[in-house]
């Protein structure tokens, strides 16, 4: 649960799959500007207290 | 249902869609017309397309990322495929038969690369070969399962059923139990897998003569999807969290 929702009622409220979800919380995903805004929207915080940059990390 | 729903259940309605256009198309090619292979085509590349003209909106930003991967993935192989068939056309012209079978070879090639690129890309690589060898084992177990049924009812010789619904368990059984296998270790199950691969490569060997069933059926049908999945999951780090 995240925040009180499950991970397909936020896929659904940012208008992605629950794989996606699970793929950028994986970090095998890093979401577009557009999509990291509308989840930390959201979640009612700044975008970076979701995100961080690791140093030396590869921005596929 | 949803339209995220719809959009994240894969296969969704424009998968089946294009899916039945393939099994179709494909039908058609075996049975009634080689040439009516491009019903399978606009099952294959139809909605790709459909997307790129902005008709269809039907794949989320990750999605949409994985395709594109997949599409240069598989332009760089079909690419190579191409230039090294045209090589072997040339330098052994002699005794490798000229025929259509080369392009659908490439075709194959292509459209595999294109796929599996895009379902690795999106599901990672343990749910990819999980799912890959669900569908395996589950079309092994419906060859099993009219095998039995035409031994118990046509033939009537329930030993025999018995007999080849107990070699069927054998040969299904390991698909499933590795499907389970490649989420908890998946290099055990990646080495399995590329087991597997081979032993379909010697068991379905040709006797005789270059055959352009073995080459489309055995290696690119059978053991190209088992052997990907197989690397694919190599490559994971048994301590990664599960897909």
């Amino acid at each position: 649960m995240l925040d009180g929702m499950t991970q397909q009622e936020l896929a659904e409220r940012v208008g992605v799959t629950r794989q996606t979800i699970l793929s950028i919380e994986g970090g095998r995903y890093n979401p577009s500007v557009g999509l990291a805004l509308l989840l930390a929207d959201v979640f009612g915080v700044p975008v970076d207290q979701l995100f961080e940059i690791e140093r030396g990390e590869r921005h596929d | 249902m949803t339209e995220n729903e719809k959009r994240g259940s894969l296969p969704g309605l424009t998968g089946l869609i294009a899916g039945a256009f393939v099994i179709l198309g494909v039908f058609l090619w075996m049975f009634v017309s080689k040439g009516l292979l491009f019903v399978a085509g606009l099952g294959a590349f139809g909605p790709g397309i459909l997307r790129e003209l902005g008709w269809l909106g039907d794949q989320d930003e990750f999605q949409r990322q994985a395709a594109h991967r997949a599409g240069y993935h598989a332009f760089l192989v079909g690419g190579l495929a191409t230039v090294l068939a045209y090589s072997a056309l040339e330098w052994w012209e002699e005794t490798l038969p000229v025929s259509s079978e080369w392009v659908l070879l490439i075709l194959i090639v292509l459209w595999l690369t294109c796929l599996f690129s895009a379902l690795l890309g999106y599901w990672g690589a343990r749910k990819t070969a999980a799912r890959v060898l669900l569908v395996f084992g589950s079309f092994w177990a419906l060859f099993v399962l009219a095998n039995v049924v035409t031994e118990a009812t046509t033939n009537r010789d329930f030993g025999a059923a018995a007999i080849g619904a107990l070699m069927g368990t054998l040969i299904v059984g390991p698909f499933f139990i590795l499907a389970w296998a490649a989420g908890r270790w998946p290099r055990t199950a990646g080495f399995l897998l590329l087991a597997v691969s081979v032993f379909f490569l010697f068991f379905f060997a040709p006797h005789g003569a270059f055959q352009w069933s073995t080459v489309l059926v055995r290696d690119s049908l059978l053991m190209v999807p088992l052997a990907a999945s197989g690397l694919a999951l190599l490559r994971e780090a048994p301590e990664d969290a599960p897909a």
